[in-house]
């Protein structure tokens, strides 16, 4: 059973709203992004793409742009095969993707050549010169028309079908017989649009291969240096230690900055083959139409339940969108991620999910979008499927939530779809949300609107998540362990280093991972620096995505903190001349047992460690450490949000919005607020503006800013937050990690929120976006009906 | 991105005159508007360079344009395909031709295919731009076989 409380305690370090030590040089402007990096002889690539979605390439000449004063190469798919280049492997190893396309293209914008010039403008006019004639041939857009393998899209694929895979999980039969048996079902088919991370910095590498070292240096938008300098040496053969990956500030990835581009490639192969730093810094519209999208799954959820609202079972069968490679995100044991926390908060007796994937012509990815891999999917087809099941029920919403929740001593919860949640009081969560917001008066004023014919809604989400990927028997990633490290190096005057193996994007680990590793070494939190991202020096570790930064490296952060603390306790008894077992660390000290005047600092020891070290002892104090998870953590949530809408326009005003999370023990509190904030806001703008879109024709009609809208302070809500605080039982600092449970909790509240709204007229579902045209249409349709 | 236009248009010709005309790929390219260039290729093709500005694609687009006269002198159907910056545009663009006492009326057609970033404008902006393409194309034909146009050769 877990222990849940109101605040988080404040300790040496732990706790506190420290400033961001990262933030004086954003501030000022003087971060240093990608492309902030040049260097001499530095040349230009711009990649040519295809504007049909699905065709034949007959023929490429390169004649008219090689003729520009300045091009340098004009490389083609054909160029890279002879380098055995033309196809890298995905992300999970199971398909290949092209580099540059060879024989056809397969979906709209795919790159089709790299243009090398002498200046970023030379060379993208240049790549209008490339004259590529195409055959088109006819698109398939959607999973349903590809399941029908009329038009098979992968000719190098060995069997003829568009199917990529299917995958189970849970008792088929046994949900089957129990959703016959309930008194009440519902089904609905719930989609998660296709969206997109778009992280303002866009992607982009500078390559510099040196002919006098032979080493390729790689400054890249990398949310996981160490795992691309492993995927780069395999699919180039160039030795690990020959290749150094840098990855500098990092503006925003939320998942976009995890796969390995195309850009990448070419950049990196006409370096090597040039022998000159060769810089690719994508547009706005590259980065919307070929870099990893996120979600386009498809969702048949069916509950089962008896009269008085208790669930029985759940059965959800999936069809996801891949595009044209199988490039999702996911771990090489979990094709379809973590869907199986699809069961989400509620203790249900058996249930069943079934996914199959498919090739479309669009954009291939599926990135974990600011989610533990396809936790958002899953949470926000529980959290439709339980307000569709409260409205059936007649039943208040929050009701359905408080009699179905895994109670606090069922905690370790053994989910039917088997995963083993840590911790949590979700009663007691969803209540304090419910007092917060005065949940019982805003049914009233609803009540009393309703009957004016005004349109008032209440969405309740109370998510699960799974996240911190993960124990190293189930989670890898094309074979390599999903554990993470650090490395802490403290100086003899108390100041340290500490190294990690993630990469913050906006994260700020610099101050979160120095909080920890100050708590658990009693130094100052503000003389640890903390570096990542330089797979030359930072220990080995799989990148920061997945909310796994917090649970996995942070736990390694804690852990290399306490091999230092026992080395310095053997120090201390050396020092304070007393046996080793009468040395104790209390209050940030070391001190003899019950002499707290015989004590010494971290500093002093520190000091000892250079100057004085222990007879036979190794001198300095440092150590390094892998942390291997036993078991994901599970963060969750109780958000509530409260929209007007307006029947006439279709206009949805967000007028309430309140998050309350658990996420474990909370390192810096204004961080986690800071992540709130900011994730609430990518979920406002899935739920009610992001999509997306291809027409019939496969043309992708979200290619910029204009069309694809990211909210600006104008139209995001106010933001209410508050905590619980339920320590996870086996990290070591019982943290959880926060960064996506606002993603993932918020768009199932938006949208149970505008469908509570739409109630009397007698609407019960729209698929996000709810666009003011969807929400007018379903007013106009249901007032004509 | 799939858009269709019709239209009409009376010229002030005889039917003979009207079929002789849009027969000639000189006389089709002169009526297209913002023509930059073109290039008669066969008797029954050419090429052209139109300046386009629709929305942010703003530039120099390649066209090939092949007439498809229609055995007995009643219908000529046209394709045009190309395009530039990424895009591609395919029109499908025909005309019925019959006598209309003294005149001649034309009944035209055009169903236009847009790829790449000029579709992602399409449904907004580029409808009335493909209208006002195939639209002008049609009255600058009638435009030209008018007396006036036609008493003063140029």
């Amino acid at each position: 059973m877990s222990t849940t409380t109101d605040s988080t305690p404040q300790t040496h370090s732990m706790g506190h709203s420290m400033k961001r030590k990262e933030d004086p040089r954003f501030i000022r402007g003087h971060g240093k992004y990608l492309d902030d990096f040049t260097l001499p002889g530095m040349v230009w690539m711009s990649l040519v793409h295809s504007p049909y979605p699905h065709a034949r390439i007959v023929k490429i000449d390169k004649t008219a742009a090689l003729a520009v004063p300045g091009v340098i190469a004009v490389l083609t798919g054909e160029d890279l095969a002879a380098h055995n280049l033309a196809w890298v492997p995905t992300f999970h190893g199971y398909d290949k993707q092209m580099v540059l396309a060879v024989g056809k293209v397969l979906y709209q914008y795919q790159e089709v050549a790299g243009v090398i010039a002498t200046s970023r403008e030379i060379a993208q006019d240049a790549a209008e010169l490339v004259d590529v004639e195409y055959e088109p041939l006819d698109p398939v857009t959607n999973p349903f028309q590809s399941r029908e393998d009329k038009i098979i899209l992968r000719d190098d694929r060995e069997n003829k079908t568009n199917h990529i895979y299917h995958w189970e999980v849970g008792k088929r039969e046994e949900t089957d017989a129990a959703l016959a048996a309930s008194d009440v079902t519902i089904k609905e088919r719930i989609v998660f649009q296709r969206c997109h991370p778009a992280p303002l910095e866009p992607c982009g590498i500078l390559a510099d291969m040196s002919p006098n070292t032979g080493r390729l240096t790689l400054y890249l938008t990398s949310q996981a240096p160490h795992a691309h300098r492993t995927v780069v040496s395999l699919v180039t053969g160039i030795p690990e230690d020959k290749i150094h990956i840098i990855s500098p500030d990092i503006g925003g990835g939320f998942g976009n900055k995890v796969p390995v581009y195309p850009g990448y490639v070419v950049s990196a192969a006409a370096s090597v083959v040039l022998g000159v730093p060769v810089k690719w810094v994508e547009t706005r519209t590259e980065n919307l139409t070929t870099t990893g999208f996120a979600r386009d799954y498809h969702m048949d959820v069916e509950i089962g339940a008896s009269k008085d609202g208790r669930v029985t079972a759940l059965k959800v069968a999936t069809a996801a969108d891949h595009g044209a490679f199988d490039a999702a995100a996911d771990p090489t044991k979990y094709p379809a991620g973590l869907f199986g926390i699809v069961t989400g908060s509620y203790d249900f007796p058996t249930a069943f999910t079934e996914l199959d994937a498919y090739f479309t012509n669009k954009a291939p990815g599926g990135v974990a979008y600011r989610c533990s891999f396809r936790v958002t999917e899953a949470s926000f087809a529980i959290e439709r499927g339980m307000e569709l099941l409260a409205r059936k029920l007649n039943m208040d919403p929050s009701e359905l939530r408080l009699k179905n929740f895994v109670r606090k001593d069922q905690f370790p919860y053994p989910s039917p779809l088997g995963f083993v949640y840590d911790s949590g009081d979700y009663h007691l969560t969803l209540r304090k949300a419910l007092d917060l917001i005065g949940y019982d008066d805003l049914r009233k004023e609803q009540a009393e609107k309703r009957k004016r014919g005004e349109l008032m809604g209440i969405g309740i989400s109370t998510f699960t998540e799974a996240v911190g990927a993960g124990p190293s028997k189930h989670f890898d990633i094309m074979g390599i362990k999903m554990f993470d490290s650090a490395e802490i190096r403290v100086h003899p005057t108390g100041s340290a280093i500490l190294r990690a193996g993630t990469k913050s994007q906006g994260q700020g680990h610099e101050t979160t991972w120095a909080q920890i590793a100050a708590e658990e070494l009693g130094l100052d939190p503000q003389n640890i620096m903390v570096e990542e991202g330089d797979t030359d020096t930072a220990p080995y570790g799989l990148g920061t995505y997945a909310s796994r930064s917090t649970p996995v490296a942070g736990a390694a952060i804690a852990m290399a903190s306490r091999k230092i603390r026992e080395k310095a306790r053997k120090i201390a008894a050396h020092l304070l001349e007393a046996p080793l077992d009468d040395v104790e660390w209390t209050n940030y000290k070391f001190q003899v047992k019950g002499q707290p005047d015989n004590a010494l600092t971290m500093q002093q020891i520190a000091f000892a460690a250079y100057t004085n070290p222990a007879p036979d002892s190794e001198p300095g104090l440092e150590a390094t450490f892998y942390y291997d998870p036993p078991n994901l953590t599970f963060p969750y949530g109780a958000y509530i949000a409260v929209v007007d809408v307006d029947r006439e326009t279709g206009a949805v005003k967000v007028r309430r919005f309140l998050a309350i999370d658990d996420c474990g023990t909370v390192i810096n509190p204004m961080i986690v607020e800071g992540q709130i904030h900011g994730g609430l806001t990518e979920g406002f703008a899935i739920a009610f503006m992001q999509e997306i879109a291809y027409d019939e024709q496969g043309n992708n009609l979200n290619t910029n800013f204009t069309d694809y809208l990211v909210p600006t302070s104008l139209e995001t809500p106010h933001w209410e937050t508050s905590s619980t605080y339920t320590p996870s039982p086996h990290h070591p600092i019982g943290a959880k990690g926060v960064g996506e449970s606002p993603n993932v909790g918020s768009p199932a509240a938006f949208v149970n929120a505008v469908m509570d709204a739409l109630s009397p007229l007698g609407v019960t579902h729209i698929d996000m976006p709810l666009t003011r045209e969807k929400v007018w249409r379903a007013c106009r349709q249901a007032t004509t009906a | 991105m799939n858009l269709e236009y019709r239209g009409t248009e009376t010229i002030p010709a005889s039917k003979d005159a009207v079929w002789a005309f849009i027969n000639d790929p000189a006389s089709i390219a002169s009526c297209m508007p913002d023509v930059l260039e073109s290039t008669v290729v066969d008797p029954r093709t050419f090429d052209a360079v139109v300046q386009v500005a629709v929305g942010p694609v703003r530039g120099k687009f390649k066209f090939h344009v092949v007439l498809d006269p229609q055995p007995g002198g009643d219908r000529m159907n046209m394709k045009i395909s190309g395009g530039g910056f990424g895009s591609v545009v395919d029109l499908d663009a025909g005309a019925d031709i019959r006598a209309d006492g003294a005149g001649t009326t034309l009944d035209w057609t055009g169903a236009a295919s847009m790829r790449g970033p000029v579709a992602t404008v399409g449904g907004r902006v580029i409808d009335s731009q493909a209208k006002r393409v195939i639209s002008t194309t049609f009255a600058n034909v009638k435009s030209k076989l008018s007396p006036a146009t036609v008493a003063q050769p140029t």
